[in-house]
């Protein structure tokens, strides 16, 4: 088993994981966050977490933190589907990232870190 | 409040004209009269409704003459403009009820007119329409009549009357892809006990979400005699003539290619290459066969192990395309296929 | 094991100055019940307040709801491991507050959700609507972490609970219900001809506020494993979980599990209720597949015939009730699974993140995203801040005349993945 690194678009996990991981962060919306997980999944990297983790809807929250393969290990088929799906499942929900006071963008910011940081006690067991 | 408005549909059959001897009986209208299972209709509907005319129509006329009856009833309909336009029940009857399933569907889509229509659900009619048009599934023949317009009128009147429809188990119309809630009887749990002692007893138990269908295809019978068969090449491996001329997307396709490969016995570097952004394209780029193999299949032609390459392929981008679009392009490109006289079809995937 | 669940019906809640309950009507202090709040120095203060069914009155946020029970007889106390010390609950006496629930609610994050309307149209998709509700609605201090004050909030919850549950220690229950499973072999030779089934629960266990806890065990650094039904009755687990409102489960739900209790109905009957297993459903794809691993090898090992599974929450437990479902039926064992959908507001998207041939059996708690308009309400607890921006809610939701729309994914409980509601949808 290889490493992992963390695609996210959330500035709170390049702060709190970027020393001791590998970090890709790039400012970019929920849906596009999981495109560019999905083109990477598409060139042969691995999904390890699940790309709909936590219960706050798809474009209620701003942030979305994946964890993924550090080195393509080739065409996974369930990474496919599950990217697939949870790109479907943005469709669903009402874009409301643009209508919160700033302390609220903190608490979201906050949970994405935290659902991501769940993740990684078991990524580090292998 | 005056009454609801209904114009009637149904077959040469149901209007006593006559059996399959008789299917070929064009399209007319009887203003003002209730015929068949109208008088049924009629009885439910009390004062509230009324069927202000009946439009017969034979079965095998409407279907050999689709267009023309299609624009008669049609013209038929809006001359009444009805509240509500009700075809058959058509009950296991298979022309009946794709003529049902048309009609009604033409109906809603050219005149704005609610339409609700009736049917066995192994009605080929069904299938084709019960996601457009309110569907009563009905017993599979004629004797089901009774109980068919008990749940055939009260939704026509409600459709009528723009009341909020209830869920497809409530008015006994078939699923057809919106999700409606309501409440049951029993709460969920108790409700997943029944369903797990019937599972267990292997009786008949009915999910309250089916899965979306897995399309799994039967494979057709093998070839004969592969030397006097036309083969054709279809991919999802985005193989287009170079520079992509109808811009086939990298990932979530949009359409699909037709190229002519008449003559060509190679795809080379310079004439062929991906659209696929789904894959590493350097070695589909410089030979495009590795992907759609029309070398080998050149080949194969020229020793007679194949009666001959079709001379056209189709082709589309794989990458996240929808189920619902690569479904929708092979329903058209096969049609083309089969028109052509193809045989057999290599798909080949990346 | 064996649980003898006594049942006192509270018809009526009232304050006064001494707690006690008298006749099925609950009195609070409120003085005292505030000074058991505040003994955590991370809530700076606290309002009490009842609200009864019919009333005109919106409570909102709301974090937990919490039946009140105390421990009579047997080992344990009232949520192990949490509030009582770690000792096996779910054998001898219990008694429970019926009727009645202490409901925690206030900010803990800025998209704070959970609605429960007392009457009118929303009412009818919350279950907490029918019970006389002792809503306790914190302030932290300043500066208190977001997950200091949840577990704050969360224990005090607790806390109350089972003050209240105490002052039935003495009291005669107005009904007694028992509930017992056996051994293995033992229930064998005594249901030789009965189907063996269990229950799978499946436990969120993603992060902050996101979390269950078993006998105070984080779910999601666990391994499935096996319980004795009437363990949950005695608050073995309780909930950290405040997203997703319309289909977490509270506390109250986890005392009250409807499929542990429908099971046990026909136990003995129909079926031989073996046992609940408990899985979780985790982010990290790896510990999906060993949960789910786990969950099918106990259901061969235990031999059972079928199972039940529940979820909570929407999206990435998807994938867990359906890897429990394909794997558990691969072993042989029928499975139903209860599950809730997000199909769109037009009900016309796929319901479910995830799907397999394999779940030919479902139950559903309807569409969360169905949109519904809540009309004003005379009274408000807690606070209309986060309306807006509750999951289901937008900028629109509070509008001018008091009435919220909101989709039914703002409502508490409305879309239970235990199948604790009647919601359902087709």
């Amino acid at each position: 088993m290889g490493g992992f690194m963390i695609i996210t678009n959330n500035t709170l996990v390049k702060e709190k994981f970027g020393t001791d991981y590998h970090v890709e962060y790039e400012e970019l919306s929920f849906e596009d966050t999981l495109k560019k997980v999905r083109d990477m999944i598409y060139d042969g990297y691995k999904l390890l977490t699940h790309p709909l983790s936590g219960s706050v809807k798809p474009k209620e929250t701003p942030y979305k933190s994946v964890l993924m393969s550090e080195k393509p290990e080739g065409l996974d088929m369930q990474s496919m589907k599950l990217i697939e799906s949870a790109i479907q499942a943005c469709g669903k929900f009402q874009d409301r990232t643009g209508q919160y006071d700033s302390d609220v963008y903190e608490d979201f910011r906050l949970i994405d870190c935290t659902l991501i940081g769940s993740a990684i006690p078991s990524a580090e067991c292998w | 409040m005056s009454k609801i408005k209904v114009v009637h549909y149904i077959n040469q059959f149901f209007a006593n004209i006559g059996g399959e001897e008789k299917a070929d009986y064009p399209a007319e209208i009887r203003v003002g009269e209730i015929v068949g299972p109208g008088m049924a209709l009629k009885q439910y509907f009390g004062e509230e409704a009324e069927i202000v005319a009946t439009i017969v129509c034979g079965d095998s006329y409407f279907n050999e003459n689709l267009e023309k009856a299609k624009a008669d009833i049609l013209a038929m309909v809006k001359e009444q403009a009805p509240d509500i336009f009700i075809a058959g029940p058509a009950f296991n009857a298979g022309r009946y009820g794709v003529a049902c399933g048309t009609i009604c569907d033409a109906v809603q889509e050219e005149l704005g007119i609610p339409a609700v229509t009736g049917m066995y659900v192994e009605n080929p009619g069904a299938d084709m329409f019960k996601n457009k048009v309110y569907t009563i599934a009905t017993k599979n023949s004629a004797a089901g009549m009774k109980d068919a317009v008990s749940k055939l009128a009260p939704l026509a009147l409600k459709i009528a009357k723009k009341e909020a429809i209830g869920a497809s188990c409530q008015e006994g119309y078939m699923p057809n892809g919106v999700r409606v809630n309501f409440f049951e009887e029993e709460r969920g749990s108790k409700r997943a006990v029944n369903m797990l002692l019937k599972k267990l007893a292997d009786k008949p138990f009915e999910t309250e979400y089916p899965m979306p269908s897995f399309d799994r295809v039967e494979p057709n019978p093998a070839i004969k005699d592969l030397s006097k068969a036309t083969i054709a090449l279809v991919t999802s491996g985005g193989i287009v003539p170079k520079g992509n001329p109808d811009h086939i997307e990298s990932s979530n396709a949009s359409h699909y290619g037709e190229y002519d490969i008449t003559g060509v016995m190679d795809l080379t570097e310079a004439t062929y290459e991906t659209a696929h952004g789904g894959y590493d394209p350097v070695y589909a780029n410089e030979d495009a066969d590795r992907v759609l193999p029309v070398d080998v299949l050149r080949e194969m032609e020229k020793n007679g192990v194949i009666g001959k390459l079709h001379n056209k392929f189709y082709t589309t981008v794989g990458n996240g395309t929808a189920v619902a679009s690569s479904k929708a392009f092979a329903e058209e490109f096969s049609q083309k296929l089969l028109a052509d006289g193809v045989d057999a079809v290599i798909l080949t995937s990346t | 094991m064996k649980l003898e669940l006594g049942n006192i019906f509270i018809k009526d809640i009232q304050f006064g100055t001494e707690s006690k309950i008298e006749n099925g009507v609950l009195t609070v202090s409120e003085e005292a019940v505030k000074a058991i709040v505040l003994e955590d120095e991370k809530i700076k203060s606290v309002n009490l307040d009842i609200a009864k069914p019919g009333e005109s009155v919106r409570i909102t946020p709301v974090k937990d709801v919490i039946e009140p029970r105390v421990k009579v007889e047997g080992r344990g106390g009232i949520f192990p491991g949490v509030i009582a010390k770690v000792d096996t609950v779910g054998s001898g006496k219990t008694y429970a507050l019926k009727g009645m629930a202490v409901v925690t609610a206030g900010k803990i994050v800025g998209f704070q959700e959970g609605i429960i309307d007392m009457t009118g149209p929303g009412a009818d998709y919350t279950p907490f609507s029918k019970l006389n509700n002792l809503v306790v609605v914190c302030e932290p201090v300043e500066g208190v972490k977001q997950h200091d004050y949840e577990k704050a909030v969360r224990i005090a919850g607790f806390k109350v609970a089972v003050y209240l549950g105490e002052l039935a220690r003495e009291l005669t229950p107005d009904e007694t219900k028992v509930y017992e499973t056996y051994g293995i072999m033992e229930g064998k030779e005594k249901f030789p001809e009965l189907p063996r089934v269990a229950y799978v629960q499946m436990l969120q266990s993603q992060g902050l506020l996101h979390d269950t806890y078993v006998y105070g065990v984080d779910a999601k650094k666990t391994l499935s494993t096996i319980m004795c039904p009437t363990e949950i009755m005695d608050g073995a687990i309780v909930s950290g979980n405040c997203v997703s409102a319309c289909d977490k489960n509270p506390t109250y739900v986890h005392e009250n599990n409807p499929v542990v209790h429908d099971l046990f109905e026909e136990h003995g009957k129909t079926i031989n209720f073996v046992c609940q297993i408990i899985t979780n459903e985790n982010v990290y794809l790896a510990d999906k597949m060993r949960s789910s691993d786990w969950t099918a090898k106990m259901c061969r090992m235990l031999d059972l015939d079928a199972v039940i599974v529940s979820q909570e929450g929407f999206g990435n437990p998807d994938t867990d009730l359906i890897m429990n479902c394909k794997k558990i039926e691969a072993e042989g064992v029928k499975t139903v699974i209860i599950t809730d959908e997000y199909a769109g507001r037009d009900g016309k998207s796929q319901s479910l993140a995830d799907a397999d041939v394999a779940a030919d059996a479902v139950v559903t708690g309807g569409n969360a995203n169905q949109v519904i308009v809540l009309p004003k309400m005379d009274k408000v607890i807690g606070t209309l801040d986060y309306v807006n921006t509750i999951a289901g809610g937008n900028e629109h939701s509070l509008r001018e005349d008091g009435t919220i729309e909101v989709e039914i994914q703002a409502i508490t409980g409305a879309t239970n993945e235990t199948g604790f509601g009647y919601l359902s949808a087709r």
